[in-house]
């Protein structure tokens, strides 16, 4: 279970998020949704340490991981898969060396088994057999999906999507959306999708929760989001240029 | 007016300041990380090979034709007093105490310097530092720590080719254009020069070699914005490994001077 | 990089070894005699060294073979009287014979300190590893100068006293009777060539 509670955090004097409280059960899928530039991003990047908040806790499996240690810390990041937006793939190495990267640093592994467990992460996202490919030669859905196999291959409690669908035609984006659901039924992972796609965010969660001026503002099944009142959620998940957000 | 201008020069002095500050910090933990397991030789290889063996070619031709200058400037004053002899242990000594050194420490910090701004600049862009660290590796220890210690082995290698080919340069216009003999140019070279010479010239490009891998690595971790940024940062890292260079090297040369003459 | 060995380390091997060897290469060079042969350690003590300084040539028969790496001073019993010991390394092929005359010299007038060693005859008792011998004592050039002046002063009253006409060079000079016959004595004998041969009997 991961659970936030009240983190802020300025960039120098720029307040991104002002107390944001969210729970995330074990094994459920939780979409934040939120205009661009919100800071849906800044908070998906607390929940695996790579910043701290300016006050707060964020507690992971009944850890504060805030205070834990570097130690402490890189074991608990071995359970976080986290897709970046971009796909973050390191260009200087195979696709191969990309997916197995956390392995190759971690765990000495035999050759034959490292091997075996890229292709089966590989095949996971369905790009079985481009392991020897540079990151360069990939599409940007390809990107998306490497970077997938990557967050998989080192066997996560947690996934982390930060806006997974956002960059590749429909037709990719749905089925990154699929993938994102298989893997969570088959896989039993609690995930975090990061998002302002809205048909991604109705097609993947479980919980959808609105991130907004540094706040949580709305939280519930997509369908309670979907017949919100709330007139600054309803501009948002209908996609309205005229409303609240963009009035005040 | 002048409030504004006092006003500018402070924030100049102070951004330099956090600039040091960054630096210092980097190369605490960097040295920090440089002492924990995991050792991980295989990198240390690749940016050695990037570091010293790719820029050979470049700081040997620099320093053959600084050889070359050097010999001829260096002639036109002694011809006129008629003492060409002399060339040869005035070139040996500014090579290796000087020219050298700081010659090879700017030539990679150039070129190799620039090139770990562009780098990891733009793998803080493209998020693939927070990945590095999302799997659980330090950024420190897999992009900063093979780096600092290939750069400040390899840039003492380097200075001892430069010194070679440097003294081969003047060599070369003194014995096939001014008429020196070969093994008196060699004999008056080597008297020319002791070791202290020599290490004096050497050891400082360890710290250059320090200077560079910091500044080189701080820059790129402080790429802001996109591919512009990745540009201002390699410029701003290729300026301040110069002038750090400079003044580590006034300082070298003042401690050598007034406490081991 | 992973995958598969690539010729990544031999590269920087070659590299590194070739810039190692031309590190070798100039430590030899450059070294020359100064560190590298062997050599021997000798004292030679003197009342008043003139200011030569550690590092000084030391040089044999007029050669540098050696250089001073050591200055201090001791209490002679024997002679009740603090003197100085300075050791100096020298180039193990020089052989000090024991009756050698060592003293303290300078390059021009004002030049560098060092210690000269003339040779001596004897050449079955060198001096060995550690053993000592005596040097002579340079002139401070406080004593050289009160004896340029002495010698000085002494010249100048003999001229004096030639000027004046004085002591036997002084008449020598200025008395004209010599002169006087010795003209009357060549004139004579132009006049009577015979008296070269014939002796004259003077009248008594």
């Amino acid at each position: 279970m991961i659970e936030i509670l009240g983190v802020e955090k300025n960039f120098n004097g720029n307040i991104v998020l002002r107390g944001v409280d969210l729970k995330i059960d074990r094994g459920s899928t939780c979409v934040i949704i939120g205009r661009s530039g919100c800071g849906k991003s800044v908070l998906l990047k607390h929940i695996v340490g790579i910043l701290k908040p300016d006050k707060g806790k964020i507690i992971i499996n009944s850890k504060d991981i805030v205070h834990l240690s570097e130690e402490d810390l890189n074991a608990l990041r071995l359970k976080i898969g986290m897709v970046f937006q971009g796909g973050a793939l390191f260009d200087s190495m195979t696709v191969g060396e990309n997916v197995g990267f956390g392995l190759i640093e971690h765990n000495h592994t035999s050759d034959k088994e490292l091997r075996e467990t890229i292709e089966e992460s590989l095949s996971l996202v369905g790009l079985s057999g481009i392991a020897s490919l540079m990151p360069s030669d990939l599409s940007g859905g390809m990107k998306k999906r490497v970077a997938l196999a990557r967050a998989l291959c080192i066997k996560p409690e947690i996934i982390l999507y930060d806006e997974p669908t956002t960059g590749v035609d429909p037709i990719s984006a749905d089925s990154i959306n699929e993938l994102i659901k298989n893997l969570h039924d088959k896989l039993n992972v609690t995930s975090i999708v990061v998002t302002h796609d809205m048909k991604s965010a109705y097609r993947v969660g479980d919980k959808l929760a609105m991130l907004y001026q540094g706040k949580i503002i709305a939280q519930g099944s997509p369908n309670e989001i979907q017949k919100t009142e709330d007139p600054i959620v309803h501009q948002f998940i209908n996609g309205l240029a005229h409303g609240p957000i963009t009035e005040t | 007016m002048f409030d504004n201008f006092f006003i500018i020069i402070g924030r100049h002095i102070i951004s330099f300041l956090y600039f040091l500050g960054g630096l210092g910090n980097l190369a605490f933990k960097t040295i920090y990380f440089s002492f924990i397991p995991p050792y991980k030789k295989g990198r240390i290889f690749e940016q050695a090979k990037k570091a010293g063996l790719d820029s050979l070619p470049l700081v040997s031709l620099i320093a053959l034709f600084i050889g070359f200058i050097f010999a001829l400037q260096t002639a036109y004053f002694m011809q006129r007093i008629g003492s060409e002899l002399y060339i040869a242990s005035l070139v040996a000594l500014s090579i290796v105490r000087e020219l050298g050194p700081v010659i090879t420490a700017l030539v990679v910090a150039g070129r190799v310097g620039a090139a770990i701004t562009a780098e990891i600049g733009s793998m803080q862009v493209t998020e693939q530092v927070d990945a590095l660290e999302t799997l659980a590796v330090s950024p420190m220890k897999y992009l900063v720590v093979p780096r600092f210690l290939a750069l400040s082995l390899m840039l003492p290698l380097l200075t001892i080719y430069a010194d070679a080919v440097g003294i081969l340069g003047s060599y070369i216009i003194c014995v096939f254009r001014l008429g020196i003999s070969s093994s008196i140019y060699l004999r008056v070279t080597a008297e020319a020069l002791f070791y202290k010479d020599l290490f004096t010239g050497l050891f400082k490009t360890i710290f250059f070699g320090m200077i560079i891998a910091l500044v080189s690595c701080y820059e790129g971790f402080n790429v802001k914005g996109g591919a512009e940024g990745v540009g201002q940062a390699t410029t701003r890292s290729v300026v301040f490994s110069f002038i750090m260079i400079i003044i580590a090297d006034s300082i070298f040369t003042a401690l050598f001077y007034f406490i081991f003459p | 990089m992973i995958f598969g060995k690539s010729k990544l380390e031999l590269k920087v091997g070659i590299f590194v070894f070739i810039a190692l060897a031309a590190l070798v290469i100039f430590v030899l060079s450059i070294g020359g005699v100064k560190t590298w042969t062997l050599g021997y350690r000798v004292n030679f003590i003197f009342n008043f060294v003139n200011g030569v300084k550690y590092g000084a040539p030391v040089r044999f028969a007029g050669v540098d073979v050696g250089g001073v790496k050591d200055i201090k001073f001791y209490y002679d019993d024997k002679e009740a009287k603090t003197k100085i010991r300075i050791n100096c390394w020298v180039h193990k092929e020089v052989n000090i014979p024991k009756d050698s005359v060592i003293w303290i010299n300078t390059l021009g007038l004002l030049g560098e300190k060092y210690i000269e060693i003339m040779p001596g005859k004897d050449y079955k008792n060198y001096l060995a590893a550690g053993g000592e011998l005596a040097g002579e004592d340079p002139l401070p050039m406080n004593d050289v100068l009160k004896i340029a002046k002495n010698i000085a002063g002494n010249l100048d009253t003999g001229i004096n006293r030639v000027l004046n006409r004085e002591g036997s060079l002084g008449k020598l000079l200025y008395d004209d009777k010599m002169y006087n016959d010795l003209d009357a004595l060549v004139t004579d004998i132009r006049k009577n060539p015979w008296k070269l041969f014939w002796k004259t009997k003077e009248k008594k």
